[in-house]
């Protein structure tokens, strides 16, 4: 039983920080139509912006008043690179076919990895370690050191950082949606793009902050997933960017209480298979392949996700 | 000239005399020469740079091909104003093509004069003769500048002969074989890119003139000897290399990327279904060949002869294929793209992972499967030199003929489902999926079949790939590769059989030539594909249908479409 506690606090911890990169995709998804596949990027974009606040002001230090300051840097990071890609690379497509702005996300998320791997450790005037392998993320007080123990299920302090963060994401985000003017306006750009703009709503205003929002759970997500392995890489957001998507289909994409639910669900799955899955197909290597498994079955059988979304007919 | 059929010329009114006008012929005559004469004197003190340029009257490779640029410019020139203005002047654009040339030529011997100062420090070590040339040059550009439009005949209305017709396409084969031959025998980096841009400047005075539309509706009324032009210039280029080894090996990897990105073009060029891990198909095609192979690694006790492992492996392929495909009955569009980037995970993944611990012993897991032996068909080792004609072909001669063969076929595979029902209906479901069942198109029939027909060819290609490469590990079959096979159908136009082999040719080559460009080589490939879809979505060389598609609102370019179509079916 024990095993089944800790496991599921292993897929918590997980599904969190799937569920705050997922809402991200939802988001964009459920205003423009549009799976921003770079969004994994912006989140590994989030990771290196802690980072080098870190190394710019705080090298050394490890009080937790520090931690603050990561969490903005990260924030003015992904969300620049969310907002630029869209301005530069999404806007101009949003006539063309469907296909045209699936490969440019292909292109922006090769060269936003290409970008950190080579352009990292050359920004003139400092010195930062090479992207090139893994880059060690710094240690804070209060949210990294010796893990927790209840009964013997052990609690990572890093695991306690990120699903407080999700919760809290949660409840800013529910507020931001349902009572601000903006998150309104959001809401009736996702149900209906052409009426919206009729009543006064700045459609190309509410996409960059439909892109900017998902940004800032990412850049969470990126600090978060930083403390947990305590090292960043340049290739982190590919695998966390897909299984957050599956995350968020998994939901029904556009819906974000789906988003962070269909993560949470992903997690704990995905963490029970490591466990569970009997004979040589269970066990930590084949836990990426039951993921994309969940995630074709999610995709052919249902679609619209668990809490259900609009379902979608495109070619 | 003489049997021209002549149409009404068109009533535009005369532009007016550009000021000037009367130095611009002189001027440009001057400035060709001055290219010229430069050419022949020493460009550089230095011998050992840009394959030495220091000898006086005797051109090296770069000053050649000034010398052939400012002898293209001087018959442009004539064809303009002089002797050769009664034949040709009324059907060449010779002005706008002379001004594309010279600004080309011009920005050509400035790199010259950079390329000279950065590889040996200075511009100290510039000769006299790069600055006539360079003098020649800007004269030749002001005096293009200078010279007036004329009316023209539109080109694309000219019959000659048709053994003219044949001809030019031979000679332009011919050019292209020397010219890639050229480009490639050369080591050093910047004459590479200079030759390039060279050539970027010779074709680019061909779209102007209107040469190359003429080119293309010739192409068009000749396809079959074009065709057939274009695999004997392949076929020949082996015998260009002297034996060595060192391009035929990049060939015969741009043939085995061409094949696999054309039979990716099956199933995203004309089905339009968005597929991104379609490397999985050439995985699967390469480690049935390995598996099955005699290394002493392989680990299916079985060895059947070469052309039964190619059916199996293409067999296999397919068959994933099949699986693959078959989620299309139910998801299409951007959710299908997903499903197939999660199988093509799940390969690589398996692949990994069936080492004898994590799973049964098939693929030796990471490490691979290595020291896959030579490809033998009967007796014919593929690894042997062979000499043919007194030149010797290595072994990757042999591979690349082999790919040749597998390339020409999978391009006939293309070229007649094309043309066939079965293209027509693809085309259909591309444009409009529920028009089409409405019409009565066996809409996921149809799908499957171009995930399984592609997945066959990509199979075929692996299974030679496999003993080409001597080894296959998971580390080959990433999702980038599926990426870098989408961006080859992309960059050169999806649907096309002439942009698809541009695009994988470039992809494939410029990294492989220019070794200072390979480590930023990813980062470009991600912005190239930003830029393409932003700026030129058909590709390259872009099918007309495909064009419409990128440009509805586009009216002109739908009704030249339509003509077009017409005179086709006619």
């Amino acid at each position: 039983m024990d095993q089944f506690f800790q496991q599921l606090v292993n897929g918590l911890t997980l599904g969190s920080l799937y569920a705050l990169i997922a809402v991200g995709y939802t988001v964009v998804y459920g205003i423009v139509q549009l799976i921003n596949f770079a969004h994994g990027e912006v989140f590994m974009i989030g990771a290196f912006g802690a980072l080098t606040t870190y190394l710019l002001f705080f090298d050394g230090q490890t009080a937790v008043w520090i931690l603050p300051f990561m969490i903005v840097g990260a924030m003015l990071a992904s969300v620049g690179t969310a907002v630029l890609m869209e301005r530069v690379a999404y806007r101009p497509l949003r006539n063309a076919p469907r296909l045209a702005p699936l490969i440019t996300a292909i292109g922006i998320s090769v060269f936003l990895q290409e970008f950190i791997r080579l352009l990292y450790e050359k920004v003139p005037f400092v010195d930062f370690p090479s992207a090139k392998q893994r880059i060690p993320f710094p240690q804070i007080d209060v949210v990294t050191g010796p893990a927790a123990e209840i009964g013997n299920v052990t609690i990572q302090r890093s695991a306690i950082f990120t699903i407080a963060a999700l919760v809290i994401s949660a409840v800013v985000l529910y507020y931001f949606i349902n009572r601000t003017r903006l998150g309104r306006g959001m809401q009736a750009v996702s149900q209906d793009p052409d009426t919206a703009r009729l009543m006064g709503i700045n459609v190309d205003r509410i996409i960059v902050v439909a892109f900017a929002l998902g940004a800032v759970l990412a850049a969470v997500a990126g600090i978060s997933q930083g403390f947990q392995n305590n090292n960043i890489d340049y290739k982190m957001g590919f695998l966390a960017g897909l299984k957050a998507f599956t995350a968020a289909v998994l939901g029904g994409i556009g819906n974000i209480p789906g988003a962070v639910l269909g993560g949470l669900v992903l997690g704990v799955v995905e963490a029970m298979a490591t466990q569970y899955v009997p004979g040589q197909f269970g066990g930590g290597s084949w836990k990426d392949v039951w993921a994309f498994i969940i995630l074709i079955l999610v995709l052919v059988f249902r679609p619209q996700g668990l809490l259900g979304a609009r379902v979608v007919d495109r070619a | 000239m003489s049997d021209v059929i002549t149409t009404e010329a068109q009533n535009k009114p005369e532009s007016p005399p550009v000021k000037g006008a009367a130095a611009a012929w002189p001027l440009g005559l001057a400035g060709a020469a001055l290219l010229i004469i430069g050419s022949f004197l020493s460009w550089s003190y230095d011998s050992s740079i840009l394959e030495n340029l220091s000898l006086n009257g005797n051109p090296g490779g770069l000053q050649r091909l000034t010398i052939i640029g400012g002898v293209v410019a001087l018959v442009l020139l004539l064809i303009a104003k002089g002797p050769l203005e009664s034949r040709l002047g009324q059907w060449l654009d010779a002005t706008l093509g002379l001004r594309a040339l010279a600004l080309y030529l011009l920005i050509y011997m400035v790199l010259v004069v950079v390329a000279i100062s950065v590889e040996s420090d200075g511009l100290i070590n510039v000769d006299p003769g790069a600055y006539v040339s360079l003098i020649g040059s800007g004269l030749l550009f002001a005096g293009a500048r200078l010279l007036p439009l004329r009316q023209l005949r539109d080109l694309g209305q000219a019959r000659l002969p048709s053994w003219f017709e044949i001809l030019s396409i031979a000679v332009i084969m011919a050019v292209i074989l020397f010219g890639a031959a050229y480009a490639l025998d050369l080591k050093d980096a910047w004459s590479f890119v200079l030759c390039l841009l060279f050539y970027a400047g010779v074709i680019a005075a061909m779209f102007r003139t209107g040469t190359l539309s003429w080119f293309s509706h010739v192409a068009q009324r000749n396809k079959k000897v074009l065709t057939l032009a274009a695999f004997v210039v392949a076929f020949f280029f082996p015998f260009t290399q002297n034996g060595s080894d060192a391009n035929m090996s990049i060939a015969t990897q741009v043939l085995i990327f061409a094949a696999t990105a054309m039979g990716l073009n099956i199933v995203v060029g004309l089905a339009g279904l968005l597929d991104l891990g379609y490397i999985a198909f050439l995985g699967s095609g390469a480690y049935v060949a390995a598996m099955l192979s005699e290394s002493a690694f392989a680990t299916i006790n079985w060895h059947p002869p070469f052309p039964v492992v190619v059916l199996i492996g293409a067999g296999v392929a397919a068959t994933l294929g099949l699986i693959i495909g078959s989620p299309t009955l139910r998801v299409s569009g951007d959710y299908l793209a997903i499903v197939t980037l999660g199988f093509g995970e799940i390969f690589r993944l398996a692949m990994f992972n069936l080492d004898g611990t994590n799973g049964p012993l098939l693929t030796n897991g990471p490490n691979g499967i290595p020291a896959i032996p030579e490809l033998t068909i009967g007796s014919f080792n593929f690894g042997d030199p062979h000499t043919v004609a007194g030149i010797e072909l290595g072994r990757f001669s042999n591979y690349y003929f082999l790919l040749l063969i597998l390339l020409g076929f999978i391009i006939l595979v293309f070229s007649r489902l094309n043309d066939s029902r079965i293209g027509r209906g693809w085309v259909a479901i591309r444009e409009d999926e529920k028009a089409a069942e409405a019409m009565g198109v066996n809409v996921f029939g149809l799908k499957l079949l171009a995930f399984a027909i592609g997945a066959f060819l990509a199979g075929m290609a692996g299974t030679i790939k496999a003993h080409q490469d001597v080894a296959v590990s998971p580390g080959q079959y990433i999702f980038l590769e599926s990426a870098f096979l989408l961006a080859a159908i992309v960059l050169g136009g999806m649907g096309t059989i002439a942009g698809v082999l541009l695009g994988a040719t470039i992809l494939k080559l410029l990294p492989e030539k220019l070794r200072f460009f390979s480590e930023y080589r990813l980062l470009l490939f991600g912005l190239l594909l930003i830029v393409m879809m932003r700026f030129r979505p058909e590709g390259l060389v872009a099918s007309r249908r495909r064009q419409l598609e990128f440009h509805e609102e586009d009216e002109e370019l739908a009704v030249a479409v339509e003509s077009e179509l017409v005179e086709e079916a006619k």
